[in-house]
């Protein structure tokens, strides 16, 4: 009995101590959506904004904004009594409303950039023929839907968003310190103030700038959430009004010119050649004609059925900072030819990784796959810089600047890198060598160079401008994300080497505008 | 117990499968009794090539066949009639017979159960019913990732279970049994900063599964170790989003199935208190699931502890 005793308590406390240490960790279950931000208040009101160099507009009056009444008109008046009525009956909804847009809309926005990306990054499904459909920003909700956000047009989608917003708070800020109008809680000590007090004029309100502009602009790009954007760019707006920032005038003026200034990129938008860049069946033999003539095996498809190359004209879109022949100049000597003893070497190599490879390098390949329903490389730097940006306490042009900065080096980037991969055709490892199997899905283009690479060195040439004591953590991003692509084996060393000093090449573009911006 | 003068081991490997980790649901009627060992080791073989994407059933030319191969030792002692302790170690491979996708393998789940009679009542001489309860849990033994579907070997997730199983079986063999189970699952870990499921980027690493429920009947014959019986089962996820359009499977999808399945034990003769075990299962109705069938084979022996302890 005793025996038994023994092995029945010892049997049974060793149970009980294995259930709760899985319950222990059972527990808690929510994992809140949006990032937790606190409130906003910038370290500096950067009120010499207005005069920092545009990109696109020809300077901050491009836009003409007329002067609001003064602050003992009857209506001006009204517009205050207006904001204390709906002070006095703030629902929950409104409240939480307001601690979500205090953190500063440019981040915010940014953030929903990202989820529409994510949500829109689904590559066509096969028809039963085996052909793909195309999606259509004529019809965006047909199938497969408008657009498929795959890195290039994320990229591109990103560059739209940032730089117009940038180039909208920097005419805000211009017409904002020439007004000089201060928000309704300084003009009427009976109205609250819920938000920090930055101290920066109120007319025109930067928050209605911000979601004018970022609603005109994502609706362009992903047009079937356009009902979820309206309402976000709303929930702004009355934010800025409920929380004593604003009045219905800042707002109406914020948003003529968000509006104005979404216009001009609306219309660059329609004619940067990204309508092109699909190409049609002659152009796609074309490149697979053109490799066969140099003697190299040319790119095919791996996917099953096989697929169209992804975007193999986007090299010929519009850049920001780069104009064509500055790509041209910029781009890459040839990868190692697909008959020579280089590429037998670098084979070998990849082979060897993915078959030795370990947890750890497994897990910078997940980090950095960045594959379908992501917000892919690009939207990954922009998720990097978030923190930095916070913890310097920027104001919200400034903020703008980063994100403007940031993402035009990844669009040029990505149009570098797909004028090089369609310039040269290269097949990836797994086309060469049918036993390498690769650990995450492999990209539908060809290989050289890695789009990894070139957005992360871009990104990462920029950003270590910007927030110098992040330099070396940058760095070491990059160089992560890039091999990645090499343990992931879909990737030759050459591809990765080659794409990182491409990418910084590309990057210091925009960090040359930023040395002389005015901003610093 | 004279009715259990042969004594059947639990191994109800009716779901395994890589997003289906439950390996041992100890799901039956029937207990071991006082002192006895019962272990052995089993192989499966599960593959699809048809699944649902959401509900709709397709193929993938980047998948062509999924296969998942595991190999598992399993183990219940009784610690008292009416107290049996289980555990399962399952090593799984997978592999797909198109594209170019490595496949995984590695030690999966710990699975320990406890499995409690908490009554048994005599039916007029021709049998008895049973009431049965499971507290049971799982934890991973690896660090395998769960972010690479379909072919990870699991959800990398601990989960905590309750059932409750009601068992008639005739002194005839005629055997009935019902079961159902609940599944508190705790969340799980990724090795990038953010996913977007369900409709929501979120920017975490950390992934929240939702809780199954699941349930079974099954019906046939038992008797002189020998069985034969057929059922169905069904799971349902309380929560989580679809597989979307030509995208890959998250580990928090709302998985639902539906199955039928056959057991077959069967002693082998001359050699004493060796069985062997034969189990089929086809998922015949699904969401985000493989449109599976599963093959499991393996041979069970029974050590008798109550013998040596000299108290029998």
């Amino acid at each position: 009995m005793n025996i038994q005793n023994s092995v029945k308590y010892t049997l049974l406390s060793t149970l009980s101590l294995a259930v709760l240490s899985i319950a222990a960790v059972g527990c808690g279950k929510s994992v809140p959506s949006t990032e937790a931000l606190s409130p906003l208040t910038p370290a500096s009101v950067d009120a010499n904004a207005g005069a920092w160099k545009m990109i696109v507009l020809t300077g901050p009056t491009q836009i003409p904004v007329p002067a609001p009444v003064i602050k003992t008109d009857p209506g001006y008046l009204s517009e205050l009594a207006q904001i204390k009525t709906a002070q006095a009956s703030l629902t929950d909804t409104q409240k939480s409303a307001i601690t979500f847009w205090s953190a500063g809309g440019v981040l915010r926005w940014n953030e929903y950039m990202r989820e529409l990306a994510a949500r829109q990054d689904l590559p066509p499904s096969p028809n039963p023929d085996g052909s793909y459909g195309v999606p259509s920003a004529a019809n965006p909700f047909a199938n497969p839907q408008y657009p498929f956000s795959n890195p290039p047009y994320a990229a591109r989608a990103f560059s739209y968003v940032s730089v117009a917003q940038f180039e909208a708070l920097k005419a805000t800020w211009f017409y904002k310190y020439q007004y000089n109008r201060a928000s309704p809680f300084k003009n009427d000590s009976s109205i609250q103030n819920l938000m920090p007090d930055s101290g920066i004029p109120s007319y025109p309100s930067e928050d209605a700038v911000e979601s004018a502009v970022n609603a005109a602009l994502l609706k362009l790009l992903f047009p079937t959430n356009a009902a979820e954007i309206d309402q976000k760019a709303a929930e702004q707006q009355q934010v800025a009004l409920i929380s004593g920032r604003a009045s219905a005038s800042d707002i109406a003026a914020g948003i003529a010119l968000g509006n104005a200034v979404a216009a001009v990129f609306q219309a660059r938008a329609g004619s940067d050649g990204m309508k092109a860049a699909g190409g049609n069946a002659a152009i796609w033999q074309q490149l697979a004609d053109n490799a066969k003539a140099r003697g190299e095996v040319p790119w095919l498809s791996q996917d099953g059925p096989p697929r169209p190359p992804m975007l193999p004209v986007f090299g010929s879109v519009k850049g920001w900072m780069l104009t064509p022949a500055d790509f041209l100049a910029e781009r890459p000597g040839p990868p190692p030819s697909t008959s020579s003893a280089q590429m037998a070497t670098e084979l070998t190599e990849v082979r060897t990784v993915v078959n030795n490879v370990t947890r750890d390098q497994l897990a910078t390949v997940y980090k950095w796959a960045d594959g379908a329903s992501t917000s892919t490389p690009p939207g990954h730097w922009n998720m990097i810089a978030v923190p930095y940006i916070v913890s310097a306490n920027m104001s919200e042009v400034r903020a703008a600047r980063v994100f403007a900065l940031l993402d035009m080096a990844l669009h040029d980037s990505a149009i570098a890198c797909w004028d090089a991969k369609y310039a040269y055709f290269s097949p990836r490892p797994s086309q060469l060598d049918p036993n390498i199997k690769v650990w995450t899905g492999l990209p539908n283009f060809p290989a050289y160079v890695s789009g990894h690479s070139d957005f992360s060195a871009a990104a990462a040439d920029v950003l270590s401008y910007l927030f110098p004591s992040g330099a070396g953590y940058f760095n070491a991003q990059m160089q992560e994300a890039a091999l990645s692509r090499l343990y992931a084996g879909i990737h030759y060393r050459s591809d990765i080497v080659v794409g990182m000093t491409h990418g910084q090449r590309i990057g210091e573009y925009t960090v040359r505008f930023a040395k002389t911006d005015g901003a610093n | 117990m004279p009715v259990f003068r042969f004594m059947v081991c639990i191994v109800a490997l009716l779901a395994l499968s890589p997003r289906d980790v439950k390996a041992q649901t100890a799901e039956d009627g029937i207990m071991l009794s006082k002192l006895k060992y019962c272990t052995g080791v089993f192989y499966s073989y599960d593959y699809w090539d048809h699944y649902w994407e959401g509900s709709l059933n397709r193929v993938n030319g980047n998948i062509g066949t999924l296969s998942t191969r595991t190999v598992e030792y399993t183990g219940n002692f009784a610690v008292t009639d009416k107290l049996n302790l289980l555990a399962t170690v399952p090593y799984v491979y997978t592999s797909a017979s198109k594209g170019v996708l490595h496949g995984q393998s590695g030690f999966q789940d710990l699975a320990l159960a406890a499995k409690y009679k908490l009554i048994s009542v005599p039916v007029h001489g021709i049998g008895a019913v049973r009431a049965i309860v499971v507290l049971s849990g799982s934890l991973p033994m690896t660090d395998y990732t769960p972010d690479d579907l379909p072919l990870s070997i699991g959800s990398h997730g601990k989960h905590i279970a309750g059932r409750g199983t009601l068992n008639y079986l005739g002194r005839n063999g005629l055997y009935l049994n019902g079961s159902t189970e609940y599944s508190f699952r705790g969340n799980v870990h990724l090795d990038r900063p953010s996913y977007y499921t369900n409709g929501h980027l979120t920017l975490s690493d950390e992934v929240p599964l939702p809780n199954q429920f699941e349930y079974s009947v099954s019906a046939g014959y038992r008797k002189n170790d020998t069985t034969l019986t057929a059922g169905f089962s069904q799971q349902q996820t309380r929560g989580g989003g679809d597989i979307r359009q030509q995208d890959v499977p998250f580990v928090s999808n709302r998985t639902n199935y539906s199955k039928i399945n056959a057991t077959l034990t069967y002693p082998l003769p001359r050699v004493r208190d060796l069985q062997y075990w034969f189990l089929y299962s086809n998922t015949f109705d699904g969401r985000n699931v493989g449109q599976a069938n599963t093959f499991t084979t393996g041979f069970l022996y029974t050590f008798d502890f109550s013998r040596r302890a000299g108290t029998r």
